[in-house]
């Protein structure tokens, strides 16, 4: 168990670095969609380049950011039954929501997606907009995604069954993610 | 009740169940869709390739243009919410309005609605007004539970005063205009100002111990003092609703580089201030993300979950139900109104207007509703996800920078008259449609569509038709992957 754990402890420091990324990103969308929107106007200058930039910085926000934010418990929940079954209860409530909703989803998503890369991948696939950008990293970001967080899950399930089993504590008292 | 089968209806059941489980929401819903769309294909409604969209799906969202405005508005609310603004405005019109009786609540919904014109989120508007005028409403002797309601339900009425997330993310899943749908609600939002001022009025005639003037030895500024502070809060609050608002209504921004220049205006002001400090920006761009992972994840269980109950006839089985409902038009909207007020006790905004909203716009499309009018109705109705309490995210703000002796119960019990004056202007609106599409029509808009044919030189359509099917959540494809 305590190899699992150290597992685990891996897998949470390597999604919080892609957090990092994920959070830059948010600064890096705004800075340049504004600087789209006001040189169109200003200079007449724009293209679709870095139009469509922006969504694959926005896709990199929350396919990236998504286990970071598994991590920090922050997908929400309606808690109209978590919120009185007890820790113990909680436990269970997770262990069983991540074996049978959570990795199922997600595997399938990111293994369905895989053939969608694979063919922007060969036919090298652009933007059907002039100038626009090559599809094959934003598709990239799908399946790399799904990957890390499936790979979340793996660590989040162990500190659920570790508790479970009484080998460290894991208090996972609800709170509503802030929007 | 079963003329489409029993699947549909089974989901639907599978839906609530789930749901209530208390596993978070984006992955139950996705794993819901996935489960039953197994059964789907062993009964024969639907093959495999069907499911074979489901990438493209949410390939689809990632290349959304108009979702960008969630992280957008987010990032500006959070800045916006440090960079001392509202403690300018709401200082300032405390003093000017405060000698009357309800003076200081006048202020607050003033200020709300200010703030709402600035930004599209909730948290900014309630957290700084709580912070500022709670302690100063309390202190003069207001009553709690008025002071506590004045100021949820102002900073809640963000949410329906353009340019407001809310409407946004409407406008997205019922595949219309966000410009026609700010428009839209330009009206109500003007009637839902006035109607909580009638209250503050109607407080300060009944019962005026409730809510006294600010005393004598309180008003410390007057004259030219009084008026540069106004001035310091008004003039770069103009300017912020220009930079957003105006350049949406006069066609220069789509609503997401709107937004995106709202946050940069945001950023300014906060560093004129001196309050732009990298943790401030850090703090801003990692809460930024987290929701809008948690926001996108759920679009996404929500359109695997529409798709497959698209699949099972669901779409049709729903529209079979309420078209069945008396009263045509008029039955449908009291019956969908109230529906959602109830099950916003249960989900957020974002769950409802994924899950619950692309079932019912069609239902709304085939007896001739008008959609803007439809949609500016659920914004109002959802206002109150905001106060119900205990789960309202304005009540759990408030709740979180309150003072002590500050009763959760007076929280609670103060949201309750302004849960009525929200669900009153749903009624006014109801009767009189024209508060709504009076301001359509004129103005000139402009969409990502209009944009990207400004830039396109070559002349392959772009942005596509309508995708998906109906019922299920509608989104511009994009263009349909080269396959084998």
């Amino acid at each position: 168990m305590t190899k699992l754990l150290s597992i685990s402890d891996a897998i949470d420091r390597f999604n919080k670095m892609m957090g990092i990324i994920a959070a830059w990103m948010v600064l890096l969308a705004v800075l340049v969609s504004a600087l789209n929107a006001g040189s169109r106007y200003a200079f007449s200058i724009s293209s679709n380049a870095w139009l469509e930039l922006q969504w694959y910085m926005f896709s990199a926000m929350f396919l990236l950011g998504s286990a970071y934010t598994l991590y920090k418990r922050e997908h929400v929940r309606v808690d109209v039954v978590y919120s009185s079954v007890g820790n113990r209860g909680r436990l269970w409530i997770d262990t069983i929501g991540f074996i049978f909703f959570f990795f199922p989803m997600v595997i399938i998503i990111g293994v369905m997606s895989w053939p969608y890369l694979k063919t922007a991948w060969v036919t090298g696939e652009t933007s059907m907009h002039a100038g626009g950008l090559t599809r094959w990293p934003v598709w990239a970001l799908l399946p790399i995604g799904m990957a890390f967080l499936a790979l979340q899950g793996v660590s989040e399930l162990i500190k659920r069954v570790a508790a479970l089993m009484g080998v460290q504590e894991l208090d996972l008292t609800y709170e509503k993610p802030l929007q | 009740m079963f003329d489409y089968g029993y699947l549909a209806p089974a989901m639907f059941v599978g839906l609530i169940a789930i749901m209530l489980f208390g596993f978070p929401v984006a992955f139950s819903l996705g794993a819901l869709g996935l489960i039953f769309s197994v059964i789907a294909i062993e009964t024969g409604y639907f093959t495999m390739a069907f499911l074979q969209a489901m990438p493209a799906r949410v390939f689809s969202i990632m290349s959304n243009d108009l979702l960008l405005a969630i992280p957008f508005f987010t990032f500006m609310g959070v800045v916006l919410e440090r960079s001392r603004l509202a403690e300018d405005l709401l200082e300032s019109t405390g003093q000017l309005f405060g000698p009357v009786p309800g003076g200081l609540a006048y202020a607050v919904i003033f200020v709300g609605a200010i703030l709402g014109a600035i930004t599209g989120t909730v948290a900014a508007s309630v957290i700084a007004m709580g912070l500022i005028s709670l302690p100063m409403m309390l202190k003069y002797g207001y009553d709690v539970r008025i002071a506590t309601g004045v100021i949820a339900a102002s900073g809640t009425i963000t949410q329906l005063i353009p340019p407001s997330l809310v409407l946004v993310v409407l406008a997205d899943q019922m595949g219309i205009s966000v410009g026609d749908l700010y428009l839209g609600a330009l009206g109500p939002s003007i009637l839902q100002v006035a109607l909580f001022c009638l209250f503050i009025l109607a407080v300060s005639i009944l019962r005026p111990k409730l809510v006294p003037p600010l005393p004598k030895e309180a008003r410390t500024l007057s004259g030219w003092p009084l008026i540069k502070m106004a001035l310091w809060g008004i003039i770069p609050s103009l300017g912020l609703i220009f930079l957003v608002l105006g350049t949406i209504f006069m066609g220069l921004a789509t609503p997401t580089e709107a937004g995106a220049m709202g946050a940069v205006g945001a950023m300014a002001l906060a560093a004129v201030n001196k309050r732009l400090t990298k943790t401030v920006l850090w703090e801003a761009m990692d809460s930024t993300m987290r929701i809008t992972a948690m926001v996108i994840f759920i679009l996404i269980g929500a359109s695997i979950f529409g798709l497959v109950f698209h699949g099972v006839e669901g779409s049709n089985w729903i529209k079979a139900i309420l078209k069945a409902l008396p009263g045509g038009q008029t039955g449908f909207l009291i019956f969908t109104q109230i529906f959602v007020f109830f099950v916003a006790f249960f989900l957020d905004f974002f769950e409802i207007a994924f899950i619950i909203v692309p079932l019912l716009t069609p239902v709304a499309k085939s007896l001739d509703i008008n959609l803007v009018w439809f949609g500016v109705l659920l914004c109002i109705n959802l206002q109150t996800s905001f106060m119900h309490p205990p789960f309202g995210f304005a009540l759990f703000y408030l709740r979180g920078i309150a003072p002590p002796e500050v009763k959760s119960s007076d929280i609670y019990w103060g949201a309750i008259p302004w849960i009525g004056l929200q669900l009153a202007l749903v009624a006014v609106v109801i009767a009189w449609p024209q508060s709504v599409t009076y301001w359509l029509g004129g103005g000139v808009q402009l969409d990502a569509g209009q944009v990207q044919q400004q830039l396109d030189n070559l002349s392959v359509p772009s942005i596509g038709g309508p995708a998906g099917m109906p019922g299920a959540p509608s989104f511009d494809m994009p263009p349909p992957p080269s396959f084998r």
